[in-house]
C-alpha cells in the first residue's frame, strides 16, 4: 500500500511537471478567448506576388485533403508552410483562397488559376495568438481537412495526451487526498460546493 | 518563568521560530491551495477535459448530437416592440415568448416590419422570425442531447475574436464566461503550487527537471518555435 502511494505520488508529480507548460498554455488562451481579447496590436501586414507557377490541372475541381495534397507542392514553391485552414474558390475569378496558418502566424495565399500567379499576404507575429489558436486546434471545424500539416497531427495527439494526464492527474490527486485524514472533512465541504457551483450553472444555463 | 538575563536570548530564539513558523506556514498553505483548488475546480475540470475531447474528435459515434437533435416549430402572435435597437426589440420578444438564452442578430436588417435572428444556449437554440405586419412569429427550436450541452458548455462566451461585433447579451452568459476565467486561474494557481512543493522535493528536482523540461521543449516549439523555423 505504501509503495502504490509512493508510486503515485511519483506518477502525479512527473506527469504534473511535463504537461504543466502546456496546460498553462491552455488555461493562459481561456482570458483571450473567453472576452475577445487580444493583447498587443496586430502588425501590417506584409504581401508579396509571385508567377510563373506550375499549378496542377483540375485542382479547382478538387475538395477537402485531396486539393490539400494537390496544393501542397505550390505552397511549398511560394515557401509557405502550415496548416492550410481552409480552401475558398472562387469561381468567375478562377482564384483558390488559401489561408495556411503556423501557429502565431496566418499567412494568405491568393491564387490565381488563369495568370499563374498569387499574392502572398503574411500578418501577424503574436505568442498570445499562437496559444489561441493552438487552444482552438483541431477543434469541432472542418475535421476532414484538419491535420494537413504535420505539426498539427503532432500537436492533436499532445491536447489529446495533456486532457488524459490531466485526468489522470485529477484522479490520482483524489487519492492522495484521501489519505490524509485531517483533510477530508474540508476537501469533501469543497468537493461539494465545487458541484454544487458546477451543476447550479449548469442547470441555471441549460436548462 | 524565564528570568531577565534569558530575554535577550529568547528573543533571538523566536525570532528565528518567528521565521521558520512564516516559511512552514507558507509551505503547508501552498500545499492546501494546491488540492484546495482541485477539489473545488474538480467538476469544472473534468467538464472542460471531457467537452475538450469531443470537441476534437468529432466524430465520435457515442457522442453523437446533431442526428440526435429535436426540432420543434410553432407560430405565435406578438406585439411589435416599441424600443429602437434591433438588440432591444430582441429583447422585447424573448420576454414575450418566455425565452431565454444568448441572442446573435442576423445580418443588417432591411425590412423593418421583419425580424430574424438566433437564441442560443447550450442544448437549445431559436431561430425566431418575426413578422410584425401579421402581428406573428415563426419559432423553430432545436434541442440538443447531454453530449451536444457539453460541447457548447467548453465554448459558450458569445463573443468572438473573429467578429467583434458580437457582443454578449446574456447576463448568464457572462456569469460562464467569468467561471472560465476562474477555473483557468485555479488551475494556473495549481501549476505554480506544484512547482513549490516538487522544488521542496530535493531528491526529486532531478527527474523534476527532465520531465518540466521536456514540456516546455515541446510547449517552447508550437508557441514559438515553429514561426521561428518556417519564418516565411
Amino acid at each position: 500500500m505504501k509503495q502504490f502511494y509512493a508510486f503515485t505520488r511519483d506518477l502525479h508529480l512527473y506527469f504534473g511537471l511535463f504537461i504543466s507548460p502546456l496546460v498553462l498554455v491552455f488555461a493562459f488562451s481561456v482570458f483571450f478567448l473567453a472576452h475577445a481579447w487580444l493583447p498587443g496590436a496586430s502588425p501590417t501586414p506584409a504581401s508579396r506576388t509571385a508567377g510563373d507557377l506550375s499549378i496542377p490541372a483540375g485542382v479547382e475541381l478538387l475538395s477537402g485533403r485531396e486539393q490539400v495534397n494537390a496544393l501542397r507542392g505550390v505552397l511549398d514553391r511560394l515557401g509557405v508552410q502550415g496548416e492550410v485552414n481552409f480552401i475558398r474558390r472562387i469561381p468567375n475569378e478562377h482564384r483558390l483562397v488559401i489561408p495556411v496558418i503556423v501557429p502565431g502566424r496566418e499567412v494568405t495565399v491568393d491564387l490565381n488559376l488563369e495568370t499563374r500567379s498569387a499574392i502572398v499576404t503574411s500578418r501577424g507575429e503574436n505568442m498570445w495568438s499562437a496559444m489561441i489558436y493552438l487552444h482552438k486546434m483541431p477543434g469541432q471545424h472542418l475535421a476532414n481537412l484538419r491535420g494537413n500539416w504535420i505539426y498539427l497531427r503532432l500537436w492533436r495527439w499532445l491536447a489529446d495526451a495533456t486532457v488524459y494526464l490531466a485526468l489522470f492527474l485529477s484522479v490520482s490527486g483524489i487519492y492522495l487526498w484521501t489519505v490524509l485524514r485531517a483533510e477530508r472533512r474540508i476537501g469533501l465541504a469543497l468537493l461539494a460546493a465545487g458541484a454544487f457551483s458546477f451543476f447550479g450553472l449548469v442547470y441555471a444555463i441549460a436548462r | 518563568m524565564p528570568s531577565p538575563a534569558d530575554r535577550p536570548v529568547s528573543r533571538i530564539v523566536s525570532r528565528k521560530s518567528g521565521a521558520r513558523t512564516l516559511a512552514d506556514g507558507f509551505k503547508i498553505w501552498n500545499r492546501k491551495l494546491h488540492y484546495y483548488l482541485g477539489l473545488y475546480f474538480l467538476f469544472f475540470l473534468w467538464m472542460f477535459a471531457l467537452s475538450g475531447l469531443l470537441l476534437n474528435h468529432g466524430s465520435w459515434s457515442f457522442a453523437q448530437f446533431f442526428p440526435n437533435r429535436k426540432v420543434t416549430n410553432v407560430e405565435r402572435t406578438v406585439q411589435t416592440p416599441t424600443s429602437a435597437s434591433d438588440l432591444d426589440q430582441a429583447q422585447d420578444l424573448l420576454r414575450q415568448f418566455g425565452i431565454q438564452g444568448e441572442i446573435s442578430l442576423n445580418a443588417v436588417r432591411t425590412d423593418p416590419a421583419r425580424l430574424d435572428f438566433n437564441v442560443s444556449r447550450p442544448g437549445h437554440v431559436y431561430q425566431i422570425q418575426a413578422d410584425f405586419t401579421r402581428a406573428r412569429a415563426k419559432i423553430a427550436h432545436t434541442e440538443y442531447n447531454a453530449w451536444g450541452v457539453l460541447r457548447t458548455l467548453h465554448t459558450f462566451v458569445g463573443v468572438s475574436l473573429d467578429d467583434p461585433r458580437i457582443q454578449r447579451d446574456w447576463v448568464l452568459t457572462t456569469v460562464w464566461a467569468y467561471s472560465m476565467d476562474a477555473v483557468a486561474a485555479g488551475v494556473i494557481l495549481m501549476v505554480l503550487t506544484s512547482f513549490y512543493m516538487w522544488w521542496g522535493l530535493a531528491g526529486k528536482r532531478l527527474f523534476g527537471l527532465v520531465a518540466l523540461g521536456l514540456g516546455t521543449a515541446v510547449c517552447w516549439l508550437f508557441v514559438f518555435g515553429l514561426r521561428w523555423i518556417y519564418a516565411g
